[in-house]
């Protein structure tokens, strides 16, 4: 029985790294992966979701719908700051990322100027589940499962609908989409606003386990880059998942057995391994694996 | 006494009083020599060398200041306002304390400007009220037969303890001034934006191109450490109002906040006693931490405690599933938290919502980051923490300390520890100022020596004039299931005792460093070091 619980415990312990690490990236995926936008801004646009899912909370909505509301408003802003400011920058990667460096700036002070140091936290919802010694957060599960379920529906919405294959098209070749009657500005806009919207759900679902504050962006940016920059721009989406496993994988017994600072040395140096031997991140890998399986039948 | 006439009699006493008092002219070479020669002891050679030198400077520059007041005011520019310089992390990630610092600052000058003080002065001693006693109708009696002393009569059994809640006088009093020295206070404020260089940039301008008359900044230790040197550079006065780890002995610094020997003991004497000998310390892993932890480790064996785990986190850590595992697979009796900045924040409602219901103990959580106002019920469940004070402080004086505030600041969430330190530290300066009937700093800093006590929001505040450290008025907090905080303890006045263990007297051997556990034999002699 104790032998089983600390099973069970390390497992809950490879999830929650994992869909931490996953709902960090979730909307890097699509901006930096896609777009090839180093959006540093990404930290503060998962602000604005833990705000907006907080000032709705407040209001009176229940949790679940503030996360979607969360989603919509920093989907639109998304595509406004598109449209204003990081459309001007498409091809010159070290504009943007200046510009979104600068984007980040004024959102995070400005948060704190205008509604102050904090704002009063969403308490987590769900129990806990004891396992032998060890207890389970219900919340945490529930991640895991929100975070897996978010990234197979942007696999779908990316291989299996038209926005998808006009997206992938405008990615790959944006003249010969433009000349085949893709709308290719619109389709960045709608892409920057999907991935702004990603980071706002999953910074809304990351506000209650967070103190929501104006500079509270900073801690997601860090395993956001690490994990779409492991991950590789090949297919990003399998390289973000292959990603997160690979990296809770080394992270999640270091930490557990010699505590939280060498399992942050653990993640990191994993980090650096993954990309010194594999260069093109670890969709890179998946690549040639299912392109090797599915070329007889193309 | 009025307070023309404490200025004029302290006016004497304070330039009288320069005389044992050191040379301040040879600077930091004299200070290093006296660490690495031990700590305690000095040859007597030195000490009378320094003697004639320290008289001799105090010769000089009483006769100059009596004879050619002039001379002296033209040093100090004393002409115009009285500027105090001042930097708090108004944006950044510290800003939910800077900001509340800057406010204290901004309502303690506003009020000298308006001619209110704090009761207080040169060595008046301190007193306190409200701590936890048994008690009776009367005081026993004891009979006067032989040496048994027995009690005789009473005025009732002793059978009941509670708080003995005293609602004392308010201690906002007029000053009989205007500003300092009927000169007008003005802070001359900047934003450390929570970036150190910045810190050291904004410490340089206010010294040389604003000659500030005091320095009154630092939150973070690594940033009192960046501008520290600078501070030492020009030998000018600086207060770090901030609760911190401990151990600077600088002679040009007056440390107001509370540190590790005030608070951690009392805490952890205080959780062995109520739950358990089992510790388990988890620490944000920088200075702070680290030495906060050291203390704990070395002071917990001697409460018949035992630390059964220890981890350092580093500051980007956010996500706290496995630091929780770890903690419930060690089945502690109470968990020491010493965790700082937002990140680490987030471990409260992690923990909570993980199952994990230990009691924990701090010196750093809710009185600081009011966390039990920001995170929704019961996360922060049963933290103890022995802080000199909070927003829910009960007495009449901070009920009137808070109105004042929130009469100025309306749309302020909460009063932290740190900023009630530089409200009453503002105030102590403009007390010294007043007595040493001078801005400038060295005569300052000699009135400041005396040894000063203000009484404060918190209770009553010794500033120990060798160490330049304050003994607080300590109590034990504690937060409930609703996030009500009581105070379930208190301790009128604990000193600042550890630099006086290691024999630091910054008024006969000047200083410049911070000690650290380390240079201690105290912190291996018991227990699992």
């Amino acid at each position: 029985m104790e032998d089983l619980s600390v099973v069970v415990s390390i497992l809950y312990q490879f999830g929650t790294n994992g869909a931490f690490l996953l709902l960090c990236a979730l909307g890097l995926i699509v901006i930096l992966g896609m777009m090839n936008i180093i959006n540093l801004a990404h930290g503060e646009l998962m602000m604005m979701g833990a705000y907006t899912a907080s000032l709705a909370y407040q209001a009176g909505f229940p949790f679940p719908i503030a996360v979607v509301i969360s989603f919509f408003v920093v989907g639109v802003f998304g595509a406004v700051l598109e449209r204003l400011v990081v459309r001007r920058f498409y091809g010159r990667e070290l504009g943007a990322l200046v510009v979104t460096w600068g984007i980040s700036l004024l959102l995070s002070q400005g948060t704190f100027l205008v509604l102050g140091p904090f704002l009063p936290s969403i308490p987590i919802p769900g129990g806990a589940i004891d396992v032998g010694q060890y207890s389970l957060s219900v919340y945490w599960l529930i991640l895991i499962a929100v975070s897996a379920g978010a990234v197979l529906g942007l696999a779908w919405l990316y291989n299996r609908t038209e926005f998808g294959l006009h997206a992938r098209a405008t990615m790959q070749n944006a003249e010969m989409a433009r000349a085949l009657g893709v709308n290719t500005d619109r389709v960045y806009m709608l892409t920057f606003s999907l991935g702004a919207g990603l980071a706002g759900f999953s910074g809304a679902l990351l506000a209650p386990t967070a103190s929501i504050m104006p500079f509270m962006g900073q801690q997601f940016v860090a395993p956001a880059f690490i994990t779409v920059v492991v991950g590789g721009a090949s297919n990003v989406i399998a390289g973000a998942v292959g990603s997160s496993v690979l990296l809770s994988l080394v992270r999640t017994p270091v930490g557990f057995y010699l505590g939280a600072f060498l399992g942050l040395v653990a993640l990191l140096l994993a980090a650096l391994v993954i990309i010194r031997l594999m260069p093109n991140g670890v969709s890179a890998y998946f690549q040639r694996w299912s392109d090797r399986r599915s070329r007889p039948t193309v | 006494m009025s307070n023309e006439e404490r200025n004029s009699s302290t006016k004497r006493n304070a330039e009288a009083k320069q005389s044992p008092e050191v040379d301040l002219d040879s600077g930091p070479a004299e200070g290093s020599d006296t660490k690495s020669e031990g700590l305690i002891w000095q040859g007597p050679q030195l000490r009378r060398r320094t003697f004639l030198t320290g008289s001799a400077v105090a010769a000089t520059t009483a006769t100059t200041a009596s004879f050619f007041p002039g001379l002296r005011m033209a040093r100090a520019q004393e002409s115009g306002p009285v500027k105090m310089g001042f930097i708090e992390d108004e944006s950044g990630n510290l800003s939910v304390y800077g900001l509340q610092k800057l406010h204290a600052a901004q309502l303690a000058v506003k009020e000298i400007n308006e001619g209110k003080t704090l009761k207080g002065g040169a060595n008046i001693g301190t007193g306190g009220y409200g701590p936890m006693a048994a008690y009776a109708g009367m005081s026993p009696v004891i009979s006067k037969e032989g040496v048994g002393l027995d009690v005789v009569g009473d005025g009732g059994a002793m059978d009941s303890t509670a708080s003995v809640f005293v609602e004392d006088d308010d201690v906002f009093v007029d000053s009989g001034d205007q500003g300092i020295l009927g000169r007008e206070l003005e802070l001359v404020s900047a934003d450390g934006q929570s970036n150190n260089a910045l810190w050291q940039q904004l410490t340089r301008r206010l010294i040389q191109q604003d000659k500030v008359d005091v320095l009154v900044a630092g939150f973070a230790s690594a940033e009192r450490e960046a501008i520290r040197p600078i501070v030492d550079q020009f030998n000018q006065l600086y207060f770090y109002t901030n609760q911190y780890e401990g151990g600077v002995a600088d002679s040009n610094t007056f440390c107001t906040g509370p540190v590790c020997e005030q608070q951690v003991i009392p805490v952890v004497q205080y959780m062995v006693e109520k739950f358990g000998p089992r510790c388990y310390t988890i620490a944000a892993d920088y200075n702070f931490g680290q030495l906060t932890a050291a203390w704990t480790k070395a002071f917990v064996p001697l409460v018949g405690g035992e630390i059964i785990g220890e981890e350092f986190i580093p500051l980007s850590v956010s996500e706290f599933s496995q630091v929780i595992a770890r903690i419930q697979q060690a089945k502690p009796d109470w968990v020491m938290t010493l965790l700082v900045g937002q990140n680490h924040h987030n471990y409260y409602p992690q923990a909570a919502a993980a199952g994990l219901a230990l009691p924990m103990a701090s010196t750093v959580n809710m009185a600081q980051g009011y966390e039990h106002k920001r995170f929704a019920p019961p996360s922060l469940n049963q933290m103890h923490n022995a802080i000199q004070y909070q927003l829910e402080v009960p007495t009449a004086r901070n009920r009137a300390f808070v109105k004042r505030w929130m009469d100025m600041f309306p749309e302020d969430e909460y009063i932290g520890e740190m900023a009630q330190n530089t409200y009453f530290t503002v105030h102590m300066y403009a007390q010294a100022a007043r007595l040493a009937g001078t801005t400038d700093q060295e005569t300052v800093k000699r009135a400041l020596e005396l040894g000063w006590a203000i009484e404060a929001p918190e209770g009553a505040v010794f500033l120990e004039p060798g160490t330049h450290h304050c003994a607080h008025y300590i109590r034990l907090a504690v937060c409930d299931e609703n996030h009500d905080v009581h105070f379930v303890r208190e301790w009128p006045m604990i000193q600042a005792w550890w630099l006086q263990r290691l024999g630091v007297n910054l008024i006969r051997h000047p200083e410049y460093k911070q000690y650290v556990p380390d240079e201690d034999p105290y912190f291996s002699m018991f227990g699992m070091a």
